[in-house]
């Protein structure tokens, strides 16, 4: 089983250079989190949708389907109750509190794809060299990194241990709500203690592997940045200050919308 | 003679916390390029031993250090873990955990980045190391979708590429199959003729020691014995003695009474031919016929799988096309390199996995139509690892877990805890907290935990991994005494000389095939198929077959020899 976050795909996605990637990152959230009206976000929409094309990672995405479900739902019902618009629509809804519930929903979307799409093609080293370069200190990089590197491995581990319980009779889908989060325990304490032990192991690998040894280390990636890279940078911030732009000049919003 | 390598004097370490000293007073002194094989028993205080080398031991692990360690002239106590990396490798048991890269190449890079090499060498040392230990195809690989094998051997490479003078490696081939054991002793013979290398080994198995120049016997943090490696494996009573295992080979000559001890299966054999020794084939018959005449009275067929075929993805076929049957009463060993699908086979017998197609019948009734939660009281299934099930805090609740959720009275839970602990020689220990129990103590815990719910059928995965002989040999002869009281037990292992001594039927797995079935003796005495499924007989069961018969243990052929049936 792969358990692997990055595809290596080798798309031009990938070949950008890890620094762009972040701040275009960064940028994205921006753009994301500027409208109230969700087709005032359908440009950056669209060029999530092409990110995940030329990339291909909807693999990623399909992987936490079940958790987008749970929160697009969720967030569709939260956001109509706590939104009040003055057209209605149809039952208690009203036609201002449906659309920002569509624009807060997508929002979601949008950033857990964009966060998918930079660690689906970049690796995890050069993601932390790519913020060391950016200015980050090398230890809050590497516990980044690390901190990633550690879901795959929780995972598999995961999954062995539940196959352990069931085996043992444990059977996770039936009884009641209380009954059954009391049945995750036998589930998450071997968790919790196996990957205590694996970090301690992890640490001591580590130190003697030198880390840490010397104030400056060497990088054997070489992050080089090319005009490609210049040119998906300056068209991100062309297209968020515009959109910054429209923001300010009071497009995008919704009339009549009440949040509380 | 020239300044040892590493000085160790009147060295005692106690952990924080713990009453006994972990090391109590041990002096050894290494020199350049030699190889030292570590043996001792579990908690011996090997493991902390190695940890003294680097610095770990007093820099990451917190306690209490007096005497001192000099490696290079330099005292571990003033020099931090990283600083001494850059003259002292280590390589862990736990392949996963040492390992944070996402590709090869970066990894063996990690170490000579954290020393400033700049990225021309750091090229040349990546080349270098990779082909050293045969990765070279695998370098744009992420380190996870390697084999077992695979990623200890790249743990090797990303140490060797700090160019370190002395090498630990502790317990490396533990957790591996036969062939990836032997790909990494490969690589450690030929490190030991390095002459610039100074080499120490934590090893468990005693065949492999063989190869090291000194041997150094540890037991309740003292040395016991240091000096020439051969000598101190001739002495088989003292292997025994610290629970360690003796050398098959020696022990027989032992018995027989023999002067010269060989110790390899081709000095065994010239051995032999020299003392004049016999095996009468009447005898060999007589007790392969017996062994045989026992099989075929199992006759109740309680497994049977038809064709079974298993499919992870599309089109890559775990298990391909088995057709097997398990009768009540036996005791069938598994085994195979990782890979070759035998524990997708075993988790197919209490329904984790229901075949792509096939079938797999319990008790005439297919799998699929009963349901893991129904299968587990009929067949119970103990999982490699001890530390992936047990969650309570005390013993008697985790044994209870099944029972209870079987919707046992109290009073039933009762019973079937205490019979089940009363089998793993674990009565009294009900409200000790299953944490603070040494590995073995662990899994005795666990193979209670599935006992309560009092299956018919008992699947072991590996049981005997990561403990020490004595310790395999306690859990192995408790499995046997549950089958002599009725149980049938099928365990999946990379111990070879665990199936010789208790297997009576063995299924050889290669690329989701059974390749070879048959009694343990007949699967043995077919050296070549086993080599070529990657295994290898233990040295005493190659060394009987050289000379045309196959037995299992030393205790069979003196008998055989002596003209006594075994019963």
């Amino acid at each position: 089983m792969n358990a692997e976050i990055y595809l290596d795909n080798n798309s031009n996605l990938h070949r950008l250079d890890p620094r762009t990637k972040i701040i275009t990152f960064l940028l994205t959230f921006i753009a994301i989190l500027l409208f109230e009206n969700p087709i005032w976000m359908l440009p950056i929409t669209a060029l999530i949708l092409l990110q995940l094309i030329v990339s291909n990672s909807f693999r990623n995405l399909g992987r936490i389907r079940y958790i987008l479900m749970v929160l697009t739902i969720s967030s569709l019902v939260l956001w109509n109750i706590f939104a009040k618009g003055v057209t209605p629509f149809f039952w208690f809804l009203t036609e201002e509190s449906f659309m920002f519930s569509i624009a807060r929903t997508l929002l979601m979307i949008l950033m857990i794809s964009a966060g998918m799409i930079l660690i689906s093609t970049t690796r995890n080293e050069e993601l932390v060299l790519g913020m060391i370069r950016l200015g980050m200190p090398y230890r809050v990089g590497f516990a980044i990194s690390t901190a990633l590197r550690l879901v795959p491995t929780i995972a598999s581990t995961a999954m062995t241990i539940s196959q352990a319980q069931r085996s043992r009779g444990l059977d996770l889908d039936s009884g009641n709500l209380i009954e059954r989060v009391r049945k995750f325990l036998p589930l998450l304490v071997p968790v919790f203690i196996s990957t205590i032990r694996n970090t301690n192991i992890f640490g001591m690998a580590l130190e003697s592997k030198g880390f840490g040894a010397l104030e400056k280390r060497t990088y054997f990636l070489d992050l080089k940045m090319r005009s490609m890279d210049y040119a998906v940078i300056a068209f991100a911030f062309i297209f968020v200050g515009a959109s910054v732009a429209m923001y300010f000049m009071g497009y995008g919003r919704i009339p009549g919308l009440t949040r509380f | 003679m020239s300044e040892p390598v590493i000085r160790i004097q009147d060295l005692r370490y106690r952990y924080r916390g713990q009453k006994e000293n972990a090391l109590d007073g041990i002096n050894l002194e290494m020199n350049k390029g030699e190889f030292m094989v570590i043996m001792g028993p579990s908690e011996a205080g090997k493991s902390t031993l190695a940890a003294t080398i680097n610095g770990l031991i007093p820099h990451f692990h917190i306690g209490k250090l007096k005497g001192d360690v000099v490696v290079l002239g330099r005292n571990t106590r003033d020099k931090t873990v990283a600083q001494m990396a850059e003259v002292v490798g280590m390589v862990f048991q736990d392949f996963e955990a040492q390992l944070f890269s996402t590709n090869v190449e970066l990894e063996v890079a990690f170490g000579p980045e954290n020393f400033g090499v700049d990225r021309e060498e750091m090229r040349r040392r990546i080349n270098e190391n990779l082909q050293y230990v045969g990765l070279e195809a695998f370098r744009r690989r992420a380190p996870s979708t390697l084999s077992g094998g695979q990623k200890q051997k790249l743990a090797i490479a990303s140490v060797l590429a700090l160019k370190p003078t002395i090498l630990v490696m502790d317990e490396p081939t533990t957790d591996l199959d036969p062939i990836s054991k032997m790909g990494v002793f490969e690589i450690t013979h030929r490190l030991c003729k390095r002459d610039d290398l100074t080499l120490m080994i934590i090893e468990h198995e005693t065949e492999e020691a063989l190869f090291a120049d000194r041997l150094a016997l540890i037991k309740d943090g003292k040395l016991v014995k240091v000096g020439d490696a051969r000598e101190i494996l001739r002495d088989v009573d003292l292997m025994s003695d610290m629970g360690l295992m003796p050398l098959g080979i020696p022990r027989f000559f032992k018995s027989m009474g023999g002067k010269a001890l060989p110790l390899t299966p081709e000095e065994g054999v010239i051995a032999f031919k020299q003392a004049g020794w016999n095996i009468p084939q009447k005898a060999y018959t007589d007790m392969v016929a017996n062994e045989n005449a026992a099989l075929d009275r199992m006759n109740q067929p309680i497994i049977q799988c038809t064709d079974l075929v298993y499919e992870y993805d599309k089109n890559v076929k775990a298990l391909d096309g088995v057709s097997m049957e398990i009768f009540e009463g036996e005791m069938i060993a598994i085994v195979g390199q990782n890979g070759s699908g035998k524990t997708t086979l075993a988790k197919h017998f209490n329904g984790l996995l229901l075949p792509t197609s096939g079938e797999v019948f319990v008790h005439g009734v297919p799998t699929r139509d009963q349901g893991v939660f129904k299968l587990g009281q009929k067949v119970g299934y103990v999982f490699q690892n001890p530390d992936h099930q047990i969650f309570s805090e005390t013993v008697f609740d985790e044994v209870a877990f099944s029972p209870r959720l079987r919707k046992l009275t109290e009073e039933e839970v009762k019973r079937s805890v205490s019979e089940a602990l009363e089998a793993v020689g674990l009565a009294g220990y009900e409200k000790e907290d299953p944490f603070s129990l040494t590995k073995s103590g662990r899994q005795r815990v666990a193979v209670a935990s599935i006992l309560a719910a009092k299956p018919e059928v008992l699947i072991l995965d590996e049981p005997t991994t990561g403990l020490d002989y004595a310790q395999q040999r306690g859990l192995m002869d408790m499995v046997r005494q549950l089958n002599q009281n009725g149980s049938t037990i099928i365990f999946v292992t990379h111990h070879m000389w665990v199936v010789a001594e208790y297997a009576k039927r063995v299924f050889v797995m290669k690329d989701g095939k059974v390749i070879l079935n048959g009694s343990t003796r007949e699967v043995f005495s077919h050296d070549q198929e086993l080599r070529n499924a990657y295994l290898r007989p233990p040295h005493f069961v190659e060394f009987s077959n050289m000379l045309g018969k196959t037995f299992l243990n030393p205790q069979e052929m003196e008998n055989c020899i002596k003209g006594e049936q075994l019963t």
